[in-house]
């Protein structure tokens, strides 16, 4: 098996599934790994693009995939695949630094 | 110079801007910072008698209960307004002049507009204007921040609760309530809750769960009256005779579309139960949009015209309206560029869908589950407290309804309602709730894909219920096109090396960080896009398909798609492992090209010649994962690493 990294979605989807994002929160809410105040907006609109600030990008190193954050989504969109993406993003202008 | 039309305003005076827009809920806004990342030089308005930035109403509910602080609320980061240099107004649009193209204020003043977009939302309908006692302190009809906050202080207070209304917003009003041990009573007009929405059986399941968790329900009760003590509510009066006594009264009883500026236009602007719009969200009046809950679209299942209350309606409605704006303002200031750019943000809404949780249950609708002539079948499964309904035409999926604990993959289940997928291997998988959306939809891509390479022949454009570009390939890159922004990331694929160097120059210039993730190519003349169902180069869609849907995220399972013939300069994007990373990410601009560089994904699981200190993104261990086929293969020490908390 090739060295991969298995995401859920595709890019796109992850797109459509942060525009369908409601802000409630719920996510955040169940997060065990989330330890300091992280707005719901903030989170979306640095996931796809756009520099990565300190807080989300502390974050997004310590979201170990649990997948907690799927279950409470009312509208069914999948967070952990949307954190992926994050890592995947920070991961990868760490290496353009 | 100084021009005075009839209504004596001195056009010259009056301030005006390139694109107005009334309203800022999410729809204005999204229009806004959409036509702002379209238009870098127009100059943009927000007209709004709201006095707060513009938040997130579904969290709304979170903050009722102190879940959330209003910080929390925002829908876009404070200061994104000013960021982006969308100037907003606090002040009331009392009338449209669409001649002359400006807006009466109240106050007097006037507004010109370039384009104008109606974004004004929905208003509740509150209690019947006969009922007595509905002005009774701590009646409260939920609808703004306002009503929210003032119901959040009053919880502490209150120990008794009636509810009135039949619909979501009651169901999460009534579990919000109980969550702070206040005894609610939920009175319901009808027989069933949600009557458009959930059968019988489904309401059923619904209530029995509501029920349990200790709310008493009264169905087909209305309130006769409201009785109070000094001027607080005491109580309510049912239409069943009977006295509920409560010190507060909540009032979700539905919204209607804030169309009232449709009737103040000068030009007739047809509305009823909301304003008209076609699929690009144009009114009847030239110039003019609207976008959110006050607009009516066609159901495409139905072909009735009805307002999308939904936040995911209003978002993708906001940003379609923005590209239609921009591209009629751009049509008309100059010679037409890029002339089929409309029609990319053709029908890309598909059916309406909703998902949210009913209390503990998680609903999902999607199309039009009920309601359907005798054509369609439908199959129900109740199982293990969980319920589903789905309506099939033939082998094509048309209205879906789960309710369970777990919430479906919505965005799937709409993508497949939409591009009329075959369901027939997945029929009783999505019955029991237990679909592999992933599995199914990269199933199709390679079906499809392989039928394109190996026959030569086009798929045939059949006709869905929707938008009439029903081939599940075509629609597989309309519907991740279904987002107008989203639209370019096959494109680039499409047009092979070419037009992927000219469509990438822009990326850097109009992107800001607070933006949508794609560029669009605005200032690029982008070949037909593939939503318009006449594009000519059709040939070139096996290659976008290979490029952006396959290679990203699915790893090994590459399609059997004999490779493409390279073109030179986009060799690089067609190889299913691509070279080492940094020729293929070409200029960077601080990470903003996620989506394009999604064929380049895999290249993260470090080409073998490759050893790049990767950071440690894993908070458990000091380990890396051992994967293996890493050149080397095990754990490595890896001196660049770093743990979670050292940053």
């Amino acid at each position: 098996m090739r060295d991969s990294v298995l995401l859920h979605k595709t890019g796109p989807q992850v797109a459509q599934e942060l525009q369908a994002c409601i802000g409630c929160n719920e996510c955040l809410l169940v997060c065990p790994a989330l330890a300091e105040p992280i707005t719901i907006d903030v989170l979306n609109r640095e996931t796809l693009s756009g520099p990565i600030s300190k807080p989300v990008a502390r974050y997004a190193r310590a979201c170990y995939q649990c997948g907690a954050c799927v279950a409470p989504c009312p509208v069914g969109l999948h967070r952990d695949a949307m954190m992926m993406w994050l890592k995947v993003r920070l991961l990868r202008s760490g290496r353009e630094e | 110079m100084s021009r005075e039309n009839k209504a004596g305003i001195s056009r010259s005076y009056v301030e005006s801007a390139d694109i107005v827009i009334v309203g800022n809920g999410i729809a204005g806004l999204t229009a806004a910072v959409e036509a702002r990342r379209l238009a870098p030089d127009a100059r943009i308005v927000i007209i709004t008698d709201q006095c707060h930035p513009t938040i997130n109403t579904p969290a709304l509910k979170q903050f009722a209960t102190g879940k959330l602080e209003r910080e929390q609320l925002l829908a876009y980061p404070a200061g994104t307004e000013r960021e982006q240099r969308i100037h907003v107004i606090q002040a009331h649009v009392e009338s449209i002049n669409a001649q002359g193209k400006y807006l009466c204020l109240e106050g007097g003043g006037g507004f010109g507009y370039g384009s104008l977009l109606i974004a004004t939302g929905s208003k509740p309908n509150g209690l019947p204007a006969a009922t007595p006692g509905r002005d009774f302190d701590g009646v409260l009809t939920l609808h703004r921040l306002a009503d929210y906050l003032d119901l959040r202080r009053r919880l502490c207070e209150v120990s008794q609760a009636v509810v009135i209304g039949g619909g979501v917003h009651a169901i999460e009003t009534v579990m919000g309530l109980l969550s702070w041990g206040i005894t609610v009573h939920w009175l319901v007009r009808s027989a069933t809750i949600m009557p458009r929405v959930l059968d019988q059986p489904a309401s059923s399941l619904v209530l029995e769960h509501i029920q349990r968790a200790g709310a008493k329900i009264s169905l087909e009760t209305e309130v006769a009256g409201i009785v109070g003590r000094v001027g607080a509510v005491a109580g309510v009066i049912t239409n069943q005779n009977q006295l509920i006594p409560c010190q507060m009264v909540l009032v979700c009883t539905g919204t209607r579309p804030n169309a009232a500026l449709a009737k103040h236009c000068t030009e007739p602007m047809l509305c009823k139960n909301g304003i008209l719009v076609d699929d690009h969200l144009r009114t009847s009046v030239r110039d003019i949009y609207a976008a959110g809950d006050v607009a009516a679209l066609k159901n495409p299942q139905t072909g009735s015209y009805e307002p999308r209350a939904q936040w995911y309606s209003a978002v993708l409605e906001g940003r379609i309206a923005a590209t239609a704006m921009i591209d009629d303002l751009g049509g008309r200031q100059s010679d037409r560029r890029g002339g089929s750019q409309s029609e990319r943000a053709a029908s890309s809404f598909g059916v309406p869908w909703h998902a949210t949780h009913l209390g503990e249950l998680s609903m999902l609708t999607v199309g039009n589950p009920l309601h359907w002539s005798d054509e369609i079948t439908t199959l129900t499964d109740s199982s293990k407290g969980c319920y589903r309904l789905m309506a099939l035409a033939g082998d094509r999926l048309v209205g879906y309804l789960s309710l369970g604990p777990k919430q479906p993959d919505s965005l799937a289940i709409k993508r497949i309602i939409d591009d009329g997928l075959p369901v027939g291997s997945i029929k009783k998988a999505l019955l029991k709730g237990t679909l592999d959306a992933r599995a199914y939809l990269s199933q199709r891509r390679s079906e499809a894909a392989h039928d394109l390479v190996t026959t030569g022949k086009l798929p045939d454009l059949a006709p869905v219920a929707s938008t009439g570009k029903g081939a599940s390939v075509m629609r597989v890159l309309s519907s991740t096109a279904s987002l107008p922004a989203a639209a370019p990331v096959p494109m680039p694929g499409v047009k092979q090396g070419q037009a992927s160097k000219t469509v990438r120059l822009p990326e850097t210039g109009p992107l800001r960080a607070a933006a949508a993730p794609v560029p669009a190519p605005m200032p690029v003349p982008v070949p037909a896009p593939l939503a318009a169902p006449s594009a000519v180069p059709r040939y070139t869609v096996p290659l976008a398909i290979v490029e952006s849907e396959e290679i990203s995220p699915f790893t090994g399972n590459l399609p059997a798609v004999a490779k493409p013939a390279a073109s030179p300069s986009g060799s690089k994007r067609f190889q299913p492992r691509p070279q080492p990373q940094g020729t293929a990410r070409g200029r960077s601009s601080s990470g903003q090209k996620l989506l394009p560089a999604s064929a380049r994904l895999p290249a993260i699981n470090v080409n073998s010649k490759e050893k790049r200190p990767l950071r440690n993104l894993w908070s458990y261990g000091d380990r890396r994962p051992v994967v293996t086929n890493h050149g080397g293969g095990h754990s490595k020490s890896d001196t660049a690493r770093r743990t979670a908390s050292a940053h």
